[in-house]
């Protein structure tokens, strides 16, 4: 019985071309294109620098050799510009992303310690974090220039920028201390494969209002089937689904995503616990879909209560909006998504080799999200009568 | 008996569907099920299948007490629903062998089953056709089919020529008789066409408000129908005969008005179960 219900719903599942598109095509481009998008989020690599034009009055020879220093860096790109240039329009056509505006004598004032300073002008959508680097370059430049001042009148050797970068190094370490790279990949896979996981409701809540509204159900019931026959019947071809997804997906990040000029997937953790995180994810995300398609009575009820549902639980869980950009108390309320939980274990294994001490608490409360749905699932169906 | 029920409430919040209600079924018999919307036939039918639970009342099928044996019933009945029990997306076939294999069929007992439902119900060329891509009709046909895969003794049919042609429905009438007629099985037959029920069923109920109105085999039922009532001026009734020849009617009339009587109304029999059912269950329209 087992075998020919297994069958018969592995054939719904495959002669259903949406759900495929749902589970398989959406994912594969949601982790394509942001794992491109982000690409040098992690990376010491900056394919764009922000432009950056700079007005002046200052004497050309040594504010020359000041432009020079400012332009030695990965992040700016600057460049003077005349003083009857109109600013509102070079931000606005995006010649420049900033205008520096510098007050007269800027570089003998600032020698002296005199009156000196900058405007920053900048267009309404540059983010705020990008003015805040700015200006902690730019001061740390002007700091650069005070001290090689001081250097040629002591007649000392002065430090610069790069002999004190040169001191400062950065590695990432995973939990054993065994250095590492980190990709933008080890984020969008595991985020984007979640997200796929739960949109297995599409598929299930079809199948259930199909049945419903065609009457299979009662036909079902008046059988010798146990309810739970029922359900685990579902259950199964649909976790098989979830775990051919996860395959899947590792198997675009690490290997058709190098030949879209994208870094590979590198798992640093056990392949075990992987396989273990997704079992428990898929098992909370068939509960869920189970639970929204017995209470729904249409499809169209299914796909906006399931499909808002999941891209709120997504939004909040740190799938679509990485967590570390939230502020502290979206931060805390991320925290009650189940994605979130899915995520931060998939990450803990993925990015730094954690151990299963690390993921059991996440792991234990998809379990319990899992029980309470599933359950209300069970009752629904057992109770309800349409 | 293949059914026999008696006392069976059931109510949904202070709405009394099935209202005490008794009732017995002959074996092998075609028993029909008349009955306006609303009137209780789906309740009926829903729990006699374990669909939702009674109230209060017995229920005894093939010998097993409705409240102990579940499983033996189930095991021996099937019902045909009126929506379209099965997956359109898979085959006639495919959608056969997963219901026999939920009644526990295996391998050759499986096959044979499959084949004797797609040959009682003439769907074999279409085996490998997915039931979507089926007519109203061939719909029907594979919904019949799928209920006879574990033989049963008893076979609910709930209005299974709804939306069809004639030549579809007439072969469904058939098909229903030759089970009948060639494994014995007893059915019972709900819908609301009276001219479907007159040519298939041996037994018929009327059923309204909950309670059976009218239960009679074909045949008494058919035997009334020549019979004119006569209501005289003395609130007395006469019965005359409609066959009988034209001396014994003018003899009858003579003798009333020997007694100074006259008649103050002629009640023509009701001559067909449409009528019987309109005068039972009120021609005001029902939602």
């Amino acid at each position: 019985m087992l075998y020919h219900t297994l069958k018969k719903e592995f054939l719904l599942i495959l002669r259903n071309q949406h759900a495929l598109i749902v589970l398989f095509v959406m994912p594969t481009l949601f982790i394509i294109i942001m794992s491109l998008a982000l690409q040098n989020t992690y990376a010491n690599k900056y394919d764009v620098k922000l432009n950056i034009g700079v007005q002046s009055e200052s004497n050309a020879s040594a504010f020359g050799a000041f432009m020079d220093k400012l332009n030695q860096n990965q992040f700016f790109s600057f460049r003077l510009i005349e003083n009857e240039t109109v600013i509102e329009e070079a931000l606005s056509n995006k010649t420049y992303d900033f205008i520096l505006s510098m007050t007269p004598n800027f570089m003998e004032n600032i020698v002296k310690n005199e009156e000196a300073s900058i405007k920053i002008i900048s267009r309404s959508d540059v983010a705020y974090q990008q003015v805040a680097f700015l200006k902690q370059f730019l001061s740390l430049k002007m700091a650069e220039m005070v001290i090689e001042n001081f250097s040629t009148v002591l007649n000392l050797k002065s430090a610069t920028q790069a002999s004190f970068e040169e001191k400062i190094t950065h590695t990432y370490v995973l939990k054993d201390n065994h250095p590492t790279q980190i990709t933008s990949v080890q984020h969008s896979v595991p985020s984007w494969l979640i997200f796929s996981m739960f949109f297995i409701l599409i598929p299930i809540s079809n199948t259930f209002i199909n049945e419903k509204n065609f009457g299979t159900i009662d036909k079902l019931r008046s059988m010798n089937i146990p309810l739970s026959g029922v359900i685990i019947g579902k259950f199964i071809p649909y976790f098989v689904m979830n775990q051919l997804q996860v395959f899947c997906m590792l198997l675009v990040g690490m290997y058709i995503l190098p030949l879209l000029g994208g870094d590979a997937l590198v798992i640093q953790g056990s392949l075990f616990l992987l396989m273990l995180i997704s079992a428990v994810v898929s098992i909370a995300a068939i509960s869920f879909a189970l639970s929204i398609a017995t209470i729904s009575n249409s499809s169209e009820m299914a796909t906006i209560l399931g499909g808002t549902s999941n891209i709120m639980l997504s939004a909040l869980g740190g799938i679509m909006v990485p967590k570390i950009v939230m502020p502290k108390l979206m931060q805390e309320i991320s925290e009650l998504s189940p994605m979130s939980w899915a995520l931060d274990s998939f990450l803990e294994v993925i990015v730094n080799a954690g151990t299963f001490g690390d993921i059991k608490y996440a792991l234990a409360k998809l379990l319990a999200f899992a029980l309470c749905f599933f359950s209300l699932a069970y009752l629904t169906l057992k109770y309800r009568r349409d | 008996m293949a059914i026999h029920i008696t006392h069976l409430l059931k109510r949904y919040s202070k709405n009394v569907v099935l209202d005490h209600l008794d009732l017995s079924i002959k074996q092998g018999s075609i028993f029909g099920l008349l009955g306006p919307n609303g009137a209780g036939k789906t309740t009926l039918v829903s729990i006699l299948n374990f669909l939702i639970p009674k109230e209060a009342g017995k229920i005894t099928i093939l010998g097993h007490d409705w409240d102990k044996n579940p499983k033996e019933i189930k095991s021996l009945c099937s019902l045909v629903p009126q929506s379209y029990a099965f997956y359109p997306t898979l085959s006639a076939y495919e959608n056969l062998e997963f219901f026999g294999a939920l009644h526990g069929l295996k391998d050759k007992d499986l096959t044979r089953q499959i084949h004797y439902a797609l040959e009682m119900t003439a769907l074999e060329k279409y085996r490998h056709k997915r039931a979507e891509s089926f007519s109203g009709g061939l719909k029907r046909r594979l919904n019949i089919a799928i209920g006879l895969l574990n033989n049963p003794k008893i076979l609910y049919l709930d209005e299974p020529t709804v939306g069809i042609d004639p030549q579809s429905r007439h072969y469904i009438l058939n098909v229903i008789k030759k089970i009948n007629q060639s494994e014995g099985t007893t059915i019972i037959y709900t819908s609301h066409y009276m001219d479907e029920i007159e040519y298939l069923c041996d037994d018929i109920a009327i059923l309204d408000h909950g309670k059976i109105m009218f239960h009679q085999s074909k045949e008494e039922l058919m035997k009334n129908d020549h019979i004119a009532t006569l209501h005289l001026s003395d609130d007395s009734k006469k019965e005359i005969n409609l066959h009988e020849n034209y001396d014994t009617l003018v003899e009858t009339f003579c003798e009333i008005k020997e007694k100074s009587l006259h008649v103050k109304e002629l009640e023509l029999p009701k001559n067909s179960l449409e009528d019987l059912f309109l005068s039972l269950t009120k021609k005001e329209l029902r939602d």
